[in-house]
């Protein structure tokens, strides 16, 4: 075989890529999407176990909100049109499955916080987070519950809590206010009694040298007992002024022992007010950017959107630096709080600020959650949209796309794919003389050969293959921009004919060009893992195609994840309808309103429009495109009894000309049944003998039976002491299969669901897989399911007839 | 001599804390009036080889039905002790619903209990604890029977002849390879057929002259020597058979047989 031909099928193909299973490596296992256009919380929306993830939903539900977000999460890239009008930044969640052993690898155990791998390990899944800030840059944090417990304690075993520093630093201020106040009062009273005490003393040594030298008499003795009277008054006034030099002394001890406290405590509070500064200038740029924006938008002319440009340019760099600055200061402020906890808790002020130098350059050793998640990033699938622009087959793309890698190019992922699966690198396009490479490719057989057989079912000609063909021209004086400048022009070709893609139906196109990027996927060594995004794979495919589809992507899903868009029914399984995420606007009368997701635990709280591809396959696959009989209609609670009740039938070997109409929740039954009547057809309706289920009997007694118990059982057949269609079985059934598990149950099966919080309608459609993947019997059943089985299906044919 | 007293003393509390266990037991065990009012004639042998026992028996009636059971858990003494209690508990929580359940539904039910109760998911690590038993059902009003067993059989002799209607090979508790729904043997019952239930205490005790075990065949042939005897003397003359297999032999493990004759 020439080495340019490459002729394979589905099946063969793949063993020549990377053979690492999926399941091996990291799969994508849920996801979560906030504030991104429409959403503003998706909630965690957990991905299929078998790797094919379907999101339906009306138009403009915001499907491809989610897909795209998934991109940005792996891209980093976001543009205006998915910010959110109230500003608030996008935050994209993935959660991965997470074999400790990788994380291991990747990590430099030195920089490791401890406990981090033991979390990693108990948690058994890695969360990433992509954060987006105003300037739409971005980080990716690692996350989970667990792992944030580890980072949070690691900051708190090094600081008082912020409450009790912040009061402590309170008391302190205040105290050395106090004190100052009353050493201040102290001193000068103390100062007035030294005054008073000299003009005392200056008196007493006057009176007395009058007493000494000039009096006599009476006169003497009246002065001598003032002199008695003033020493006793110098005497009392110098106690006093001593006691209070005694006080003084103590409260300026007191004081010179506050000092570095307060010293410490007021460093605090000035950096805090710094932070608040940094914050308010980062804040009053942000103002100014969005204003710059908004400006630009309405410039009435270029010349002003230039000049709108080039202040936004200034003040986004102005911006950065003001983050930065605060960033800076969050940090200031950090040290000195650990500094003023440690002096507060007794140690010396250079200690401290040593301690809080070590303990910072520790911290900064370990890895932030924000490094941690840019080492595992590298770790985690990559995540492609095959969107149609870049994806499908062009007509033709100009050689220096491809050399230079431009992505955004028309089809230039097609092109791409294309070269791979020809075994051609952008590196044979490198060759400087085009003539010269002309040549080359001439030499070559250049067409790959592409076998549609096995998933193809439409046929393409006698072989169902085609060829594509692909040649390097050159622009000629038609295009004057580009005269001269190489393209590669490609064609498709049958039995019949020759065709640009374009010219093919948009279908044989879009196949064509999926089925390259399976295929290149497979031969690129570096991607052996990855999550492809589909948007609407369906949209321009025959019904039947659609199918193909899905057989394509039933082929790939071991070492692809794929997950999709569809409002199309023939993407959907009917058997497998854990695989579908359900999205529409919380109101759905209003576009606007934000989009909220149910998953396969909650897909019958979605709306019946919502749900409506599921609708069509249900009934376009019992009664074989008939929607409703006149005869013969069993109205179900939900879509879990749907499942059994078909397959019910099916293993018992009865009549299967019935159609089965599942109601999205056991409330929506009266609607159904008044619709029903209204069309004048026949219908009986099965309820499970629980609360629910007797409050919707009475309701229909009530109101469209007379009250009269005798004709709602004609056309209502209650589970006669059964919850539940699970409680059917035998419970040695029920774990059989259905469960699939071994455990102890006494409880009744539908009790066990519930209590365990399981999906029924997982479940149920688990059985009717197993029931037809491994041959079930009705034989094979105990007598109790036999029993209770019989009974059911023999009343429900009584009430048919 | 202190350390002799120590040990005389510790023996001597554990000993007093078995007898208090084994008060409990008997009280859990159905009592020998309540039995005398719901079953037709009929005795019971039973004799633990330690104070408490890992063998059990148990009756109840709902309306004109009568259960009757008897059953072996693993291990004897303390442990089977232990798990006949649980036993006896789930069999009454089963059928104090009122509502008459096949024999093979109660066997169901009760594995689903002890699985639950004991972990069991089919592991191979995890510990294998369970019962085997007989459990009979007996029909007064329309004179039919049900029975069911975990590995333990039912013998019902009739017109001088011994039937041996066998159980499911299998325990209550988790099984060696996946665990099957028990089967319901309906059955006529008439005047005069005896019923036997048991566990493998007797057939399994050593003696004898080869210092053998008793083996199920001389028992089957043992219960039919003896089953036109009344209730009381066939209990007489098991304890005396046995006593006699066993001379100097120790008694090897718990001990029951229950005989009933239908009115």
């Amino acid at each position: 075989m020439n080495r340019w031909t490459i002729s394979w099928s589905w099946g063969s193909g793949w063993n020549e890529g990377q053979t690492i299973n999926l399941i091996e490596g990291m799969k994508l296992k849920a996801f979560r999407v906030r504030n991104y256009r429409s959403v503003i919380d998706s909630g965690w929306c957990e991905l299929s176990p078998d790797h094919i993830t379907g999101i339906i939903g009306q138009n403009e539900s915001g499907k491809t909100s989610l897909l795209e977000a998934l991109k940005s999460f792996y891209e980093g890239e976001i543009n205006d049109d998915i910010l959110r009008s109230d500003l608030s930044l996008p935050e994209v969640s993935c959660s991965f499955g997470i074999p400790a052993e990788m994380i291991r690898a990747v990590l430099n155990m030195k920089r490791v916080p401890e406990g981090l791998l033991q979390a990693f390990a108990r948690e058994k899944e890695l969360v990433l987070t992509r954060v987006w800030n105003e300037d739409k840059s971005s980080q990716v944090l690692a996350g989970g519950k667990e792992v944030e417990k580890i980072y949070d304690k690691l900051v708190a075993s090094h600081q008082l809590k912020e409450e009790k520093l912040e009061a402590r630093i309170r008391k302190i201020l205040n105290e050395t206010e106090k004190t100052r106040d009353q050493l201040k009062k102290l001193n000068q009273d103390r100062e007035k009694l030294l005054r008073k005490l000299d003009l005392l003393k200056t008196d007493y040594s006057d009176r007395e040298k009058r007493w000494r030298k000039r009096a006599t008499g009476a006169e003497k003795e009246k002065l001598g007992a003032e002199l008695e009277k003033m020493k006793e008054q110098i005497a009392s006034l110098e106690k006093k002024a001593h006691e209070k030099a005694v006080a003084s002394k103590k409260l300026s001890e007191k004081l010179d022992a506050l000092i570095p406290l307060t010293e410490v405590s007021v460093a605090v509070h000035d950096t805090r007010r710094r932070v608040g500064h940094a914050e308010e200038n980062r804040e009053k740029i942000f103002r100014e950017l969005i204003e710059i924006q908004q400006r630009m938008e309405y410039a009435p002319n270029e010349r002003e959107q230039r000049a709108a440009q080039l202040k936004l340019d200034v003040t986004q760099e102005l911006y950065l630096q003001a983050n930065k600055q605060l960033q800076d200061r969050q940090e200031e402020y950090e040290r000195k709080k650990m500094v003023a906890s440690l002096v507060l808790g007794g140690k010396g002020v250079r200690q401290a600020v040593k301690e809080t130098e070590e303990w910072f350059s520790e911290y900064h050793r370990l890895y932030s959650p924000a490094e941690l998640g840019h080492e595992l990033f590298q770790l985690i699938p990559s995540f492609e949209l095959f969107e149609d622009f870049s994806s499908l087959l062009p007509n033709r793309i100009d050689l220096a796309e491809i050399i230079k890698e431009k992505s955004e190019a028309e089809g230039f992922k097609a092109a791409r794919n294309f070269l791979i699966v020809s075994g051609l690198t952008p590196d044979f396009f490198r060759q400087a003389n085009p003539r010269i490479l002309k040549q080359k490719i001439e030499n070559l057989n250049r067409e790959t050969t592409v076998d549609f057989q096995d998933y193809w079912r439409q046929s393409l000609g006698k072989k169902n293959k085609i060829r594509i063909h692909f040649e390097l021209e050159h622009y000629d004086a038609s295009h004057p921009e580009k005269v001269g400048k190489p393209y590669l022009e490609f064609w498709i070709k049958d039995d019949y004919e020759r065709l640009y893609p374009k010219q093919r139906s948009r279908g044989v196109r879009w196949f064509l060009s999926f089925y390259l990027e399976l295929r290149a996927t497979a031969i690129r060594q570096d991607t052996w893992h990855r999550v492809l995004l589909i948007d609407e794979p369906g949209l321009s495919l025959h019904a039947r195609a659609q199918e193909d589809v899905l057989k394509v992507f039933e082929a790939v899903k071991d070492r692809i994840q794929i997950i999709y868009t569809t409002h199309s029914p023939h993407l959907i399984d009917i058997n497998k309808l854990y695989r579908l995420l359900a999205v529409q606007r919380r109101d759905v009368e209003d576009e606007r309103s934000e989009t909220v997701v149910f998953n396969a635990r909650s897909l019958q709280e979605a709306s019946s429009d919502t749900l409506s591809p599921i609708y069509t396959l249900m009934g376009s696959r019992i009664t074989e495109q008939k929607f409703i009989q006149p005869k013969n209609n069993i109205i179900l609670e939900d879509v879990s009894s749907y499942y059994y009740l078909t397959t019910f039938f099916q293993l018992a070997g009865k009549k299967q000309d019935v159609f089965i109409l599942p109601s999205t929740h056991v409330t929506n039954v009266g609607m159904l049944v008044n619709l029903l009547m209204g069309w004048g057809m026949e219908f009986i309706v099965i309820l499970d003998d629980d609360e629910e289920g007797n409050r919707m009997y009475q309701e229909m007694k009530k109101n469209l039976f007379g009250n009269s118990d005798e004709k709602a059982r004609r056309k209502i057949c209650k589970l006669d002491s059964f919850q539940s269609m699970e409680d059917l079985f035998s419970t040695i059934d029920f774990k059989k299969y259905v469960l699939n598990k071994r455990e102890g149950i006494p409880e009744k099966n539908s009790e066990y669901i519930e209590n365990n919080g399981l999906s029924k309608s997982i479940l149920a459609a688990g059985f009717k897989q197993r029931v037809q993947e491994d041959h079930i019997k009705f034989t094979h059943f105990d007598d109790e399911t036999r029993e209770n089985i019989g009974r059911l299906l023999d009343r429900i044919n009584s009430m048919l007839t | 001599m202190d350390r002799e007293d120590t040990i005389r003393r510790q023996d001597k509390e554990l000993t007093d804390s078995i007898r208090y266990a084994s008060l409990i037991q008997t009280a859990v065990l159905p009592t020998r009036d309540f039995l005398a009012n719901i079953l037709p004639p009929h005795f019971i042998f039973f004799q633990p080889k330690d104070i408490v026992s890992g063998d059990f028996y148990w009756a109840t009636r709902l309306g004109k039905k009568v259960y009757v059971a008897a059953a072996d858990c693993t291990g004897h003494g303390v442990p089977g002790a232990f798990m006949s209690i649980m036993g006896i508990s789930f069999l009454n929580e089963i059928v104090s619903r009122k509502m008459p359940l096949k024999t093979g539904r109660i066997l169901n039910q009760l594995r689903e209990k002890v699985m639950k109760a004991l972990h069991q998911k089919g592991g191979s690590k995890e510990p294998k604890d369970g019962m085997d038993i007989a459990l009979i059902m007996l029909d007064m009003e329309n004179r039919t029977m049900e029975f069911s067993g975990a590995f333990n059989a039912l013998y019902l002799i009739r017109d001088e002849k011994l039937r041996v209607i066998r159980g499911d090979r299998m325990p209550i508790g988790v099984n060696a390879v996946e665990e099957r729904s028990f089967q319901t043997h309906t059955l006529p019952v008439k005047e005069g057929d005896l019923l036997y239930i048991f566990t493998d205490g007797f057939p399994d005790q050593f003696g004898g002259p080869e210092d053998k075990k008793y083996k199920y065949g001389p028992f089957q042939k043992f219960l039919l020597s003896i089953h036109q005897e009344d209730m009381e003397r066939q209990k007489w003359l098991l304890i005396h058979e046995l006593l006699e297999w066993k001379g100097d032999n120790e008694q090897v493990d718990d001990i029951l047989v229950m005989g009933i004759r239908m009115e």
